[in-house]
């Protein structure tokens, strides 16, 4: 009841932060709108002409790409929004009035991430409503199918974020696996062109992505309608990411916490 | 104590408590010299016995160690050797029990959310201190009233003036209903009237209405004459002195003062030690060594 009591104080908090940039918002909003037009009328450019590498995701550019910037935009706040959050509350001073509190350091790191996810998500929403107004076809989602990759996704890519935040933690800057992975991700990931137009050597590169198995999935979900039957390699390779990743993730963390507890430096950034 | 672990006669307990920090060193100094490291000992053998109830000032010249000490009985550094107990809990092994009978209050007023109201601040720092809603929401008005906020409470916390952002720090280290409160420097910001009328409300509210066990780190020798039941004087990691006022006063002349106790102890002036901002790494004798503050430039451990 706690833990509920103070996730929903660190939503609040976050709303009351963002809304007091409200300019910030709205411009972030107006950006997003111009980012899918791009891509609407490169879609529209193109025509059918990349029709033989997107016919096994529905044929068509513009639902393809949606699909790929809306989720991929869990993978960049998984990994920036632990690491930032820890950053932002050093920056602001606030971060050690929170940990003389009885809460653990892990749950408030957690609880600092809560209100980015949730801003993501209605990014996500936003992206899905203006790509159906603009002709993408959802109607035969499998949603349930979605929602399960959805959670496979933030707990796969949460755990990445875990990790760079112990980075962080520890190096104040310069986090190898943010870096690493958002370079590799956009360009392997299969988020703005399917992972086939590579040779077949670079698609091995695709394949250690998670990134991949998220997009994947989910446009078989949301454009196609698979079943989960038809939707479990993907669900499957994220289950087992996830498995690996988290438990690693939170045990690199709880050291790095001690280790810069050790050092005095839990504060500095 | 309320909501603490047995703690026998005393609140606050340190056996033999060292910190060592690791250097820093650029990456030109670790490729000329690879084996080399350099630490520095903040703290060394500190052996302290706070009563319950009892206000302890902790005096010292710049990078004495207090903050360092402050912070590791905040459980927010772990100590390199010895050990530490806070209302009865191991600050090491049991870090999250002795939390719960902490109150810290930070003269840093960036520890507050600037762009959130005084009373959503300290909502959500209840939250932390895991109050139930209807608690927090009596704690909260209880407190903005003790500290004469509730009438500005709704504002942000950036159109507060430096005292009532240090009022808001007390109300957040009330929070919990602490057995121990830490304060480091709470007057270091304020005007000479402020920090009287903080003082005032120090000794009436915390120290004689609530019977809080105090540890307050302070430069101000009034501050300390006025407050506290005990002084420790802290100088280069170690305490040099233990003892109330009138006692160390008593040890040199009648006609002593708290400010010639400190300079006894510490061999050095208190007024240069109050204004000198020191230079990184200088003690006051201008050689290289420990006593290093917190709050000050450093290289980063």
């Amino acid at each position: 009841m706690m833990s509920f009591e103070k996730a929903l104080w660190f939503i609040k908090r976050g709303y009351l932060l963002q809304m007091s940039y409200r300019f910030d918002f709205f411009l972030r909003m107006f950006f997003m709108l111009f980012n899918i037009l791009t891509y609407y009328f490169i879609a529209k450019m193109m025509g059918d002409a990349a029709a033989q590498y997107l016919e096994p995701y529905g044929g068509d550019y513009f639902s393809f790409v949606l699909i790929g910037m809306a989720f991929s935009g869990y993978l960049m706040i998984s990994l920036r929004s632990f690491s930032e959050s820890v950053r932002d509350e050093q920056m602001m001073g606030t971060l050690e009035a929170m940990l003389v509190t009885p809460t653990p350091t892990t749950s408030i790191i957690a609880l600092s991430s809560l209100w980015s996810f949730i801003f993501a998500s209605f990014r996500v929403l936003l992206y899905l409503i203006i790509g159906i107004v603009l002709g993408v076809n959802m109607t035969d989602a499998n949603v349930g199918g979605a929602l399960l990759i959805l959670i496979l996704t933030i707990i796969c890519f949460s755990s990445i974020g875990i990790l760079s935040a112990s980075f962080i933690m520890v190096f104040k800057r310069g986090d190898p696996i943010n870096m690493l992975l958002m370079g590799t991700s956009e360009l392997f990931g299969g988020v703005l062109f399917p992972i086939e137009v590579f040779p077949e050597w670079l698609q091995n590169i695709s394949r250690i992505l998670p990134i991949t198995y998220s997009v994947n999935g989910m446009r078989h979900a949301l454009l196609q309608g698979y079943s989960l039957g038809e939707l479990a390699p993907d669900i499957l390779t994220l289950a087992l990411f996830s498995i690996a990743l988290l438990p690693l993730s939170l045990l690199i963390f709880e050291r790095s916490v001690m280790k810069v507890k050790a050092e005095g430096g839990l504060v500095q950034y | 104590m309320k909501g603490c672990g047995f703690i026998g006669a005393y609140s606050i307990e340190t056996e033999n408590l060292t910190k060592r920090f690791v250097l820093n060193r650029g990456l030109l100094d670790l490729i000329r010299n690879p084996g080399r490291r350099e630490v520095i000992t903040t703290l060394d053998g500190v052996n302290l016995k706070v009563r319950e109830g009892e206000v302890l000032g902790l005096l010292g010249p710049n990078g004495a160690g207090k903050s360092t000490l402050i912070k590791i009985l905040c459980t927010l550094i772990l100590p390199s050797e010895g050990n530490a107990y806070v209302g009865g809990f191991d600050v090491v092994k049991e870090g999250g029990k002795a939390r719960s009978c902490i109150g810290f209050i930070t003269t840093d007023e960036r520890s507050f959310y600037w762009r959130l109201s005084g009373r959503e601040n300290l909502q959500f720092f209840a939250t932390l201190h895991n109050l139930p809603r209807s608690i927090a929401r009596d704690r909260v008005e209880e407190l903005l009233d003790v500290v004469s906020l509730k009438n500005r409470a709704d504002e942000p916390f950036l159109n507060y003036s430096a005292g009532m952002k240090q009022r808001m720090a007390i109300a957040r280290g009330l929070l919990n209903d602490p057995a121990v409160l830490f304060m480091d420097e709470p007057t270091r910001s304020l005007d000479p009237g402020a920090a009287k009328s903080l003082r005032d409300f120090i000794k009436e509210h915390i120290v004689m209405q609530r019977g809080k066990t105090v540890l307050i780190s302070t430069h101000q020798m009034d501050e300390a004459e006025e407050l506290c039941h005990k002084v420790a004087i802290l100088d280069e990691g170690k305490i040099k002195a233990h003892a109330s006022p009138n006692e160390l006063k008593g040890r040199l002349s009648a006609d002593s003062s708290l400010r010639d106790v400190f300079s006894f102890y510490t061999g050095k002036d208190f007024a240069q030690e109050d204004s000198k901002t020191m230079p990184f790494f200088m003690r006051r004798n201008g050689k290289r060594g420990h006593g290093l503050g917190m709050g000050m430039k450093r290289k980063g451990f």
